[in-house]
């Protein structure tokens, strides 16, 4: 506890918490500082002869965490990547934000919200940049800067429903309710870049009342806030005699003309358009009307009723229409019973010769068309005679061609139902002759009430058709099947000069091991090879101090390697804050707060090694340029 | 105010999307030249089957997996279904009808008053949001019964019971998100999915809250 005050509720119940480096306040949760190492500001004396600071900064992710070698590498790690991230996310917020114009208090939240976006995973699969964003308009809406969506997607050139998808899954996650955008907030800014000068207080007013105005007539429910702008401004640029055109407003407001134009024609249609300007500055109506989509239905209904009525009156030419209609009906229905007597008599007197032809005879003579068809008949009943089959199996095939003849005569006589359901199984054990079983099992299944066979029938087409449309096919797609037979022409050429080289699928990275090892020696050996720490950390000057401590024999073998690497790399570390050398003394002051206070035993040239790569694993996470030219001279001096 | 009670909303649902397999493969090629109300579409790899009666529009994939649009009932998407696969039967294949299943309902539904929507998000900030820069309506969610409801100021309010593809899938199959929601839908067959019963209950639990918005006529 300290006799701090929290800036934000007044309270004195301030936490401070040595480990992260932050001081809370209990009462309102406000997070008064987040930097907190010492309090102290020391100075040293440096070769130029004059002073400079000791100390320097820690990182967020880096506090509290004690760098380990082994097991606990991996972790570290990981914390520099995130630590990386953060640092990208900070970088890109600011610079969207500068170009934005925001405050930095703005920045600072939108930041907070990147960290717990980033915490939350909500940043994988997403773009960087849209994440940011969604984050820099999150802030936006929270704290009521006058931006829009729209300015962040013409900034990073994206399409703004792709933004808005990440803003709402942001909103969503993080739990914050964004409040409901005021058009009023706009008016300023827009008032401002149209230039009205000296009166661009008073345009903003007018503009600020008839905003206000249609809010009342429910124009702004639903429509873009700018386009309401863009209307209103307008509007009142117009009544305080400003020749502002409609391309200019376009141009400030970023809406369509046809939009612009549209709300002028809506705000037209209320009742506050016909007051003139002194009125309308003094009257405010206590009417409101409805909204304009609403409008726009109701004027539907009413065209849909002038159809109804119409419709009534045709109802009399389709009396008209309908007499027509059944005189062809009947018309029909009197030439259907002689065609029908015809086949009557064709089946009854099938089985004699002289008294089939009898009756075509006497048929010949009452119509043209029943002839054409009975001589027809006749023939194919003549052609029969000849395959010596019997007639009235022959008549009811008159229509097939030879092919299903043959089959007829090879199944001999069989009732029509039969004979037309295995010549169905046929074609389908043609089509595939491996399917019988499971097309009687897949019959089994499908549930055939209610389903018109004729009618599917129609939907499938004659070979004749079915060339038809595969020309009509090739023809439409002409330029996708070029491209195919380009591409397959590409790679049948790669092939034979041996350049082609086949997708392999990416394999997915192993996860690595952790480093077992005996030695502390060996540890680093390995640690080195799998992964180089930094490109700005000399490695041949570490491998011959590697190699001189490689030769240190172990000291405790019963214990198990990890906990023996770990202990042994403490004791070295006390050791080495102790016993170094002036130099060492202001490097070790830096870390002390990092190292607990415990008795130290011998150092050994193995040991002063581990130290140093440890100091240089610290130096890096907090990723100041100044601490490497230090470094590189102890390198230098070892 | 007395008549508001008495009020009986018409809920007509104007979209069904269902789906079947017919546990073999389909030659598109065959299906494309021999169909009449087929489009073969060679880029995306599927064929659009359409029926008149009922009006149904079937996505056919070569995986024997068959996506049907366009029903406004339940009935008469399994009957388009049956129909379809009487089709895919009739130009030779073994079709075999299983796992037929209705993935989403689309309803709307009139209110007889105007929706103040910024009133309304606010009085239920935690399920709807409302965001006039990408949608004129308010967009409210129901998780118990898995339903969107689009609320517009008209009083015009559109119902969408669709499977949370997020929480229920938790690996895809397939690189197509169609896919993905059809193996969403085999593997969950005991949950029950949208239907017509969870519209009606959306409608209803949504009245109260809109009534509170709503319009006040002088």
């Amino acid at each position: 506890m300290t006799g701090r005050v929290c800036r934000g509720c007044g309270g004195t119940d301030i936490e401070l918490d040595a480990a992260r480096g932050d001081a809370v306040c209990t009462g309102c949760g406000s997070v008064l500082e987040d930097n907190i190492i010492v309090s102290e500001v020391q100075f040293v004396e440096n070769s130029g002869g004059g002073s400079s600071a000791v100390g320097q900064f820690v990182s967020l992710d880096g506090a509290g965490k004690t760098p380990t070698l082994g097991g606990g590498f991996h972790v570290n790690l990981g914390k520099e990547s995130r630590a990386q991230t953060l640092q990208n996310g900070r970088r890109h917020i600011h610079h969207l934000g500068s170009q934005l114009q925001l405050n930095q208090h703005c920045l600072d939240t939108a930041f907070n919200f990147f960290k717990m976006a980033v915490s939350k995973h909500l940043t994988r699969g997403r773009k960087m940049a849209h994440v940011i964003a969604a984050c820099l308009y999150l802030v936006c809406r929270t704290e009521g800067t006058p931006h829009m969506l729209l300015d962040l997607s013409d900034l990073l050139q994206v399409n703004v429903y792709v933004l808005g998808k990440t803003f709402l899954l942001l909103a969503r996650e993080l739990c914050i309710n964004a409040p409901a955008i005021d058009p009023c907030l706009y008016i300023p800014r827009f008032a401002h870049l149209l230039e009205f000068g000296e009166k661009n207080h008073e345009v903003s007013m007018t503009a600020l009342r008839l905003l206000q105005r249609m809010k009342r007539d429910w124009m702004h429910t639903g429509r873009r806030p700018s386009g309401l702008c863009g209307a209103a401004l307008l509007v009142a640029a117009r009544m305080h005699d400003f020749r502002r055109t409609v391309k200019e407003v376009i141009s400030v407001v970023k809406v369509c003309e046809s939009t612009l134009r549209k709300r002028l024609t809506e705000f037209e249609d209320t009742p506050t358009s016909q007051l003139t300007i002194d009125e309308f500055m003094k009257i405010d109506l206590e009417e409101e009307c409805d909204p304009p989509s609403y409008t726009a239905g109701q004027r539907k209904l009413r065209m849909k009723q002038l159809e109804q009525v119409l419709s009534k009156k045709l109802e009399e030419v389709e009396g008209e229409i309908s007499t027509y209609q059944d005189a062809i009906e009947i018309e029909l229905e009197n030439s259907r019973p002689k065609a029908k007597g015809a086949l009557a008599n064709l089946s009854k007197d099938g089985s004699g010769e002289d008294a089939t032809s009898s009756p075509f005879c006497e048929e010949d003579t009452e119509d043209e068309e029943l002839e054409a068809a009975a001589s027809h008949m006749n023939k194919d009943f003549y052609r029969e005679l000849l395959g010596a089959d019997g007639g009235s199996e022959a008549a009811e095939d008159a229509d097939g061609g030879s092919r299903p003849l043959a089959l007829e005569s090879l199944l001999g006589p069989l009732p029509t139902a039969a004979s037309l359901g295995i010549s169905d199984s046929i074609r389908e054990c043609i089509s595939s002759p491996s399917g019988d079983p499971k097309d009687s099992s897949g019959d089994g299944e499908l549930d055939l009430s209610g389903i018109d066979d004729l009618e599917i029938d129609r939907y499938i087409l004659n070979e004749s058709e079915a060339r038809v449309k595969a020309e009509l096919w090739m023809r439409e797609n002409a330029e996708y099947l070029r491209e195919q037979k380009e591409k397959e022409a590409r790679i049948a050429k790669e092939k034979e000069l041996g350049i082609y080289k086949e997708h392999k699928p990416k394999k997915s990275c192993k996860r690595r091991e952790p480093i077992l090892a005996s030695t502390a020696g060996e540890a680093i050996e390995k640690m080195l090879e799998q992964k180089k720490i930094s490109s700005k950390i000399n490695y041949s000057v570490l491998r011959d101090l590697n190699s001189k401590g490689g030769g240190s024999p172990p000291r405790d073998d019963s214990q198990p390697p990890e906990h023996t690497s770990t202990k042994k790399l403490s004791r070295r570390k006390r050791a080495a804050t102790r016993n170094s050398a002036d130099p060492g003394t202001s490097m070790g002051k830096r870390l002390r707060p990092l190292v607990s206070a415990q008795p130290a035993k011998k150092a050994a040239v193995g040991e002063i090694m581990a130290v140093m790569v440890t100091r240089m694993m610290a130096t890096e996470w907090n990723s100041r340029p100044g601490s490497i030219p230090v470094l590189d001279s102890k390198c230098i001096c070892l | 105010m007395d008549a508001d009670s008495d009020v009986a909303l018409d809920i007509l649902i104007t979209n069904v999307v269902c789906v079947f397999r017919t546990r073999c493969h389909l030659n598109l090629r065959k299906i494309a030249l021999e169909g009449a109300n087929v489009i073969y579409k060679r880029d995306v790899g599927k064929v659009l089957m359409k029926l008149r009666k009922p009006r149904i529009t079937a996505t056919i994939w070569s995986s024997g997996k068959i996506i049907c649009t366009g029903a406004t009932s339940e009935e008469e998407a399994k009957f388009g279904a049956r129909r379809l696969a009487r089709s895919l039967q009739k130009l030779g294949f073994q079709v075999i009808f299983t796992d037929f299943k209705v993935v989403n309902v689309l309803a709307v539904c009139n209110m007889p008053f105007e929706i103040r929507l910024p009133e309304f998000t606010k009085n239920n900030r935690p399920h709807a949001s409302y965001e006039p820069e990408l949608h004129p309506a308010v967009c409210y969610r129901i998780k118990s019964l898995r339903a969107t409801l689009q609320i517009f100021s008209t009083g015009s309010i559109t119902v969408t019971g669709n499977l949370d593809l997020m929480h229920t899938c938790s690996e895809l199959h397939h690189s197509l998100l169609m896919d993905a929601a059809l193996s969403c839908v085999g593997s969950r067959s005991s949950s029950s999915g949208p239907n017509v019963k969870a519209v009606a209950t959306a409608v209803e639990q949504i009245y109260p809250f809109v009534f509170e918005s709503r319009k006040e006529i002088l």
